[in-house]
């Protein structure tokens, strides 16, 4: 293990709850790291409907999820968070000295007074082809994210997909792997009308081959994968020979291992109080759709609420002997300071 | 509040829902999925999933689709979990437009 990256807090999900806990914090005078499993911010937002409207955000009228995330990060700017993305939070453990031992599954460990678990239904993770034992092959031949583009150059390569990632990696080596098949369950495509038009025109040109269908079976011979079947919706089958396997069928998010961590749980959600939004562990909060409590409301305004608090009692957790003032950002300099701002001139 | 499966599903069962349940809620009959309400969390990831529409809010669930409320809740425990999606019915296109299909539904 390496040595442990020392924090004054921790928050688990950079949806648009963790990211204005940045800001609740900040205001309070307490930096805070921020992980998540998606290699950017905005969580579900960006994930689920980063271009589909939301008319619940006070005082904004319409906004997308993708603006959301973006005038937040905008609003968070001045406390500098640290992003720790791409990596899922495996470990928490609260240690004999009252510090909370976080881990990561890219093995980098914390060790933090106060965390803030903000992990909305869980993290995303890539949907797996159904096929039984073909989890043996999984980052040898069968890829569900593409770390190092040159492995598969001059490789006969299937891509499995009908969104952006599927088609944006067809044209990355359309070129420049020995062979390119896409295969998608429906002739319909989820991606950039120009990436679509693209990839047709590639498949015209038979630089690439398109076919129809869901993998049924493969064959192996020792561990390489040697063949794959494709059955389209008539009961056809096709035979496809290949080296590597890319399949792209999306996210979905998993609560995972946030069950583990010996917190309260009820119906898979964090047990939290509303005065704190605090777990069954002291200094360990819960803010936005990952928690419940009586009246609940899986709203991102109440994930706003319930992260001002959450800030005011971890400030108070923290420095108990220190008394916390409530500011506003109007009029006071502490937190004008603190926003890098110029205080407010009176004509 | 939980989210419920409704008439749409019956004999056809694509589970396309299954897959992005992020707690695993979903139960598996003959020819019909349903949700288990104590298990359920209400983030509403499914409704979208679903090709013919048959996930509701149990606050949402049409007039005429009132009794399928009480059948997520009865059929759960004794169904099997399912946590991967599968082919759909291979009869499913047939039925995916049929209405008051419930006297169809294999318990």
């Amino acid at each position: 293990m390496y040595s442990p990256t020392e924090a004054d807090a921790v928050i688990i999900g950079a949806g648009p709850v963790g990211l204005f806990q940045v800001f609740e914090l900040g205001l309070l005078e307490i930096k805070a790291h921020v992980i998540d499993s998606l290699p950017e911010v905005g969580g579900q937002c960006i994930e689920l409907y980063p271009d589909k409207p939301i008319y619940d955000i006070p005082a904004i009228p319409v906004c997308t999820g993708r603006e959301l995330t973006n005038n937040l990060l905008k609003q968070i700017e001045p406390f500098s968070p640290q992003f720790h993305l791409g990596q899922e939070v495996t470990q928490l453990e609260k240690q004999a000295d009252g510090r909370i031992l976080i881990g990561t599954s890219q093995n980098y460990h914390f060790l933090a007074k106060t965390v803030f678990i903000a992990a909305g239904v869980g993290a995303f993770q890539p949907r797996l082809l159904n096929l039984e034992g073909i989890e043996a092959f999984v980052d040898k031949h069968v890829y569900y994210r593409v770390k190092h583009p040159e492995q598969f150059i001059g490789k006969r390569i299937v891509i499995c997909g009908g969104g952006d990632s599927a088609l944006d990696w067809v044209l990355y080596f359309a070129d420049k792997a020995a062979s390119v098949t896409l295969i998608h369950r429906r002739d319909d495509f989820k991606g950039a009308p120009q990436s679509i038009a693209k990839m047709r025109e590639l498949c015209a040109a038979g630089k690439i081959q398109l076919l129809i269908g869901q993998i049924t079976g493969y064959e192996a011979q020792e561990d390489c994968l040697t063949e794959i079947t494709v059955t389209d919706i008539d009961g056809n089958t096709k035979i496809v020979a290949l080296n590597d396997l890319l399949i792209f069928f999306g996210l979905s998010p998993k609560l995972g291992p946030i069950a583990q961590w010996g917190l309260d749980i009820d119906r898979k959600q964090l047990v939290v109080d509303t005065e704190k939004f605090q777990t069954s562990i002291p200094g360990i909060y819960a803010v936005g759709d990952i928690n419940v409590y009586p009246g609940k409301k899986k709203l991102i305004l109440s994930g706003f609420h319930e992260a001002a608090l959450a800030a005011f009692a971890a400030a108070a957790y923290l420095n108990p002997e220190k008394p916390i003032q409530l500011q506003y950002t109007t009029t006071s300099p502490k937190l004008h300071r603190a926003l890098g701002v110029k205080p407010a001139t009176f004509e | 509040m939980t989210y419920v499966v409704t008439e749409s599903c019956i004999r056809c069962k694509y589970t396309d829902c299954v897959d992005v349940c992020p707690v695993d809620c979903f139960r598996e009959g003959p020819n019909f999925l349903v949700i288990d309400p104590d298990e359920c969390i209400d983030c509403a990831v499914c409704v979208p999933e679903c090709p013919v529409n048959a996930i509701y809010a149990e606050d949402d669930v049409p007039g005429d689709q009132q009794a399928f409320i009480k059948l997520n809740a009865e059929l759960s425990p004794s169904w099997t979990s399912i946590t991967k999606s599968k082919a759909a019915l291979p009869d499913a296109e047939e039925w995916k437009d049929v209405k008051n299909k419930l006297d169809q539904l294999v318990k």
